[in-house]
């Protein structure tokens, strides 16, 4: 019955419902790419630079090597999704317990975690993530953890606020004088409790994780084993003037899919947030 | 990118190439008119000092070369000329040379130049760094007089070969009293320097430009025309054509744009495209294979790597037709020394596999042979093209590929120091002498941990390092050129590094400039002659 009642709350934001049908066709997108497209996407398999509908094989044309455009979007929306997902996994792990800890303890715990997050706050995001990369290498994993590191503060921020505001109701003071153990009440207890505005705050960063990696490849740092969005802008960059379609067609992939994640962490805002609720 | 260093030698014979030779256009019309500021870019990114002792590649021997001054260079024509030498003969043995040195040159600190700056840019700079393997033989140089330097070398040494050393794009002459008592590849003056040149140094803003001013105590009456001469740096070939067309840009050397551009920006008749210029310079985009790697012990495993790629389909559409393929280490615009007599590992994926079953490397279950990591070196956005499509070329045989495309000081530290690679795809520029700046890639001595543009694959044959020591002392000219063509046919055959595609560099240059495009290495020749028409 709550499921329905959050179903509800959620698609009477239309945005949100629209986004989460896109969403959904990316998804099944990359989950499908290797039917549609059983060989490598980097694969070159016709002239250059055919523009969209010039040749029927290839819809969306080819890059300057002549690979299929279309191949390497649909395989593109895999790599993407994936480190989207992923970057936001690590830096949700990382903000979630950084901030639990540091809402639950207090004291020094807190002042370490949060002049830590702080730290990370002060310097640009996308030139340690660039470092990051440098420094480790190009590789899908290396580009996940270095946009993890760069996202978690705030989610770990949020956390801390909802854990400053829960840990002493009286709930959890009863669980205390139960004799219950820290972790248990951070982890059962507390939370559950905490953790709504914690996932809409993580579907933005999955959001924020693609573009950071569209970036990256852009500037021709992303990993050249993987066919991902960002990398075709790049690669299509200084076609500009003459091929723009090679820019165009990943770029609006890209925004389509970033406009749709936050459309849908609005979604879940309305649907998660009591204090909104019947609004 | 790259290198640079390799031009440095040059020499030898005639000049001219393919590419030139064809028309009559130059590029200058009436009497030079003073003034002005020339901006400049080229087809690469900013060099890590402005001016590197070793040579560092050809982004710093585009900006050091306005500066400082070799002691001769090479005309068009082929002839050779003094700059800072006025002359030089060999001794009846030719085993010396006597050099007259041009006098009245100040340095740009006011300092005259002397022999002794010769003598020490000769024993502390060519010797160690900058060309060290054109002197292997060098015994010594002496100065009996004021204006005179003998070299001094424990073989016969070819008069062509010797004034190729001299015309070597970084074989300058340094101020001794900068560089003498410190570490010359350390000193600052390498961000700032101090040199002879037509050009003086000003300012270095990083990340964007040099800016050098007029050298008004410049020995050679008139020149330079300009008063100003800036170097900018365009990451992007695109932001390049786009600054280019706004007027901010005049003259753009190696390929400042992608090839659709220049049909574009030549077809308003307000630029000018040429591929004058690179004779003593051609360029090639190649691939090695690091012999350290067990795989590459026999030499069909390279044989195979080379039969496995069409270098006819880089050179059409990575290359857009720019470039051909390459079939020799010494390159065909080369009319003394190349010749098609070679091994040919042609476009063959069939052969390729054969190769390599026979050479005890049949498909495993997964359907590799065995994997290889493929580094393509950042510098040219092009070679990133080009390990995808040798990355694809080779997982059709069977060879599974990791492709890594570094920037530019990464893929230098690992090519060239830290021998990270077990296939990489550089580039380098060669002159018509392959003494020492085509022979390093292949030579023991060429092993040089650390120094960029050397032999990083390690190859390591007597039978080769024999016959280069044997190019370096043959004074007849003809028997020479056989020793050279034996060369390329044992290089072809053993395949440790070869040319997939010759390039055809393009200078574009707005149709105000007058006097570019006049050297056979256009990138490092002084610029002194330039002028902007009103």
């Amino acid at each position: 019955m709550q499921r329905f009642e959050f179903l509800g709350r959620f698609s009477r934001n239309r945005g949100a419902l629209v986004g989460a049908c896109l969403i959904l066709v990316v998804a099944l997108m990359a989950a499908f790419a290797s039917v549609f497209f059983p060989t490598d996407p980097l694969r070159i398999v016709g002239m250059p630079e055919l523009w969209p509908g010039e040749d029927p094989e290839f819809p969306l044309g080819t890059d300057s090597l002549g690979r299929d455009i279309l191949s390497m979007i649909v395989h593109g929306a895999r790599a993407t999704l994936l480190i989207g997902l992923f970057a936001s996994a690590v830096a949700t792990l990382i903000g979630v317990s950084v901030g639990a800890a540091a809402g639950y303890f207090g004291g020094w715990v807190d002042e370490i975690g949060m002049r830590v997050a702080e730290l990370f706050q002060t310097i640009p995001n996308l030139i340690f993530v660039l470092t990051i990369v440098v420094i480790l290498g190009s590789t899908l994993t290396n580009i996940v953890i270095a946009i993890g590191i760069v996202s978690w503060t705030p989610i770990a921020r949020m956390t801390r606020a909802e854990f400053l505001s829960l840990r002493d109701r009286e709930f959890v003071q009863a669980c205390r004088s139960m004799g219950m153990s820290d972790l248990r009440i951070i982890v059962s207890e507390i939370l559950p409790n905490a953790l709504p505005p914690v996932i809409v705050l993580s579907s933005l960063v999955v959001a924020g994780a693609i573009l950071f990696e569209s970036a990256v490849s852009f500037l021709g740092l992303g990993d050249p084993n993987v066919a991902s969005w960002g990398r075709l802008v790049g690669d299509g960059r200084q076609l500009i003037r003459s091929s723009w379609y090679i820019c165009a067609i990943p770029g609006i992939a890209i925004m389509i899919t970033v406009l749709c994640l936050n459309l849908v962490g609005d979604g879940l805002n309305d649907a998660l947030n009591p204090k909104l609720r019947d609004r | 990118m790259t290198i640079k260093v390799s031009r440095r030698v040059f020499g030898a014979g005639i000049v001219a190439t393919g590419l030139v030779g064809t028309s009559g256009t130059s590029f200058a019309q009436g009497t030079p008119r003073r003034g002005g500021t020339l901006v400049a870019t080229w087809g690469g990114g900013e060099p890590q000092a402005c001016y590197v002792p070793a040579g560092g590649g050809s982004s710093p021997t585009f900006s050091s070369s306005k500066l400082f001054e070799r002691l001769a260079l090479r005309r068009m024509d082929g002839k050779f000329e003094g700059v800072l030498a006025e002359s030089w003969k060999p001794s009846a043995d030719f085993k010396s040379y006597t050099v007259k040195i041009r006098r009245g040159v100040k340095f740009h600190d006011g300092k005259d130049m002397t022999v002794d700056d010769v003598v020490y840019s000769v024993t502390d700079i060519w010797k160690k760094y900058a060309v060290a393997s054109a002197l292997t033989d060098f015994a010594g140089i002496e100065a009996p007089d004021a204006d005179t330097v003998v070299f001094k070398y424990n073989n016969p040494t070819p008069e062509f070969f010797f004034a190729s050393t001299l015309c070597s794009p970084v074989a300058y002459i340094v101020p001794k009293h900068v560089y003498a008592g410190s570490d010359p590849v350390t000193n600052p003056a390498n961000n700032a320097p101090i040199a002879t040149g037509p050009w003086k140094f000003k300012e270095w803003v990083r990340g964007s430009h040099f800016e050098y001013v007029k050298n008004e105590n410049y020995w050679k009456k008139d020149e330079p025309y300009l008063d100003r001469l800036i170097i900018r740096y365009v990451r992007d070939p695109a932001g390049r054509a786009a600054a280019m067309e706004a007027g901010d840009i005049h003259i753009g050397v190696f390929n400042p744009v992608a090839p659709p551009d220049i049909k574009r920006l030549t077809a308003t008749g307000k630029f000018v495209a040429t591929p004058k210029g690179y004779e003593e310079a051609v360029w090639s985009t190649t691939l090695e294979c690091n012999m350290r790697n067990p795989v590459f012990a026999k030499r069909e495993v390279r044989q195979a790597i080379f039969n496995a790629v069409n270098r006819d389909f880089i050179a059409k559409t990575v290359y857009y037709g720019y470039a051909r393929p390459g079939t020799s280490p010494i390159y065909s615009p080369n009319k003394e020394f190349f010749t098609a007599d070679t091994f040919k590992t042609p476009f063959d994926p069939k052969k390729a596999a054969a190769l390599l079953d026979a050479a005890g490397f049949p498909k495993k279950a997964d359907g590799k042979r065995f994997t290889l990591n493929l580094l393509s070196a950042g510098w040219f956005q092009e070679n990133g093209k080009v390990g995808a499509y040798v990355k694809q070329a080779l997982e059709d045989v069977g060879i599974g590929i990791n492709l890594t495309v570094p920037d530019r000081p990464s893929s230098i530290k690992r090519i060239y120091t830290d021998y990270d690679f077990d296939l990489a795809i550089s580039n380098q520029a060669n002159p018509s002498e392959p003494v020492p700046s085509t022979t390093q890639y292949f030579t023991t001595d060429g092993i040089l941990k650390g120094v960029p543009f050397r032999n990083a694959s390690g190859y390591s044959n007597p039978d080769v390092d024999k016959l280069v020591a044997s190019i370096k002392v043959e004074t007849d000219p003809a028997k020479r050129k056989a020793l050279v063509f034996e060369f390329q046919k044992i290089i072809t055959q053993e395949a440790p590094l070869l040319p997939l595609v010759e390039l055809e560099s393009i200078t574009l240059a707005s149709t105000k400039v007058q006097n570019h495009s006049n050297d056979p290495n256009f990138l490092a020749a002084s610029w002194g002659d330039l002028w902007l028409a009103s």
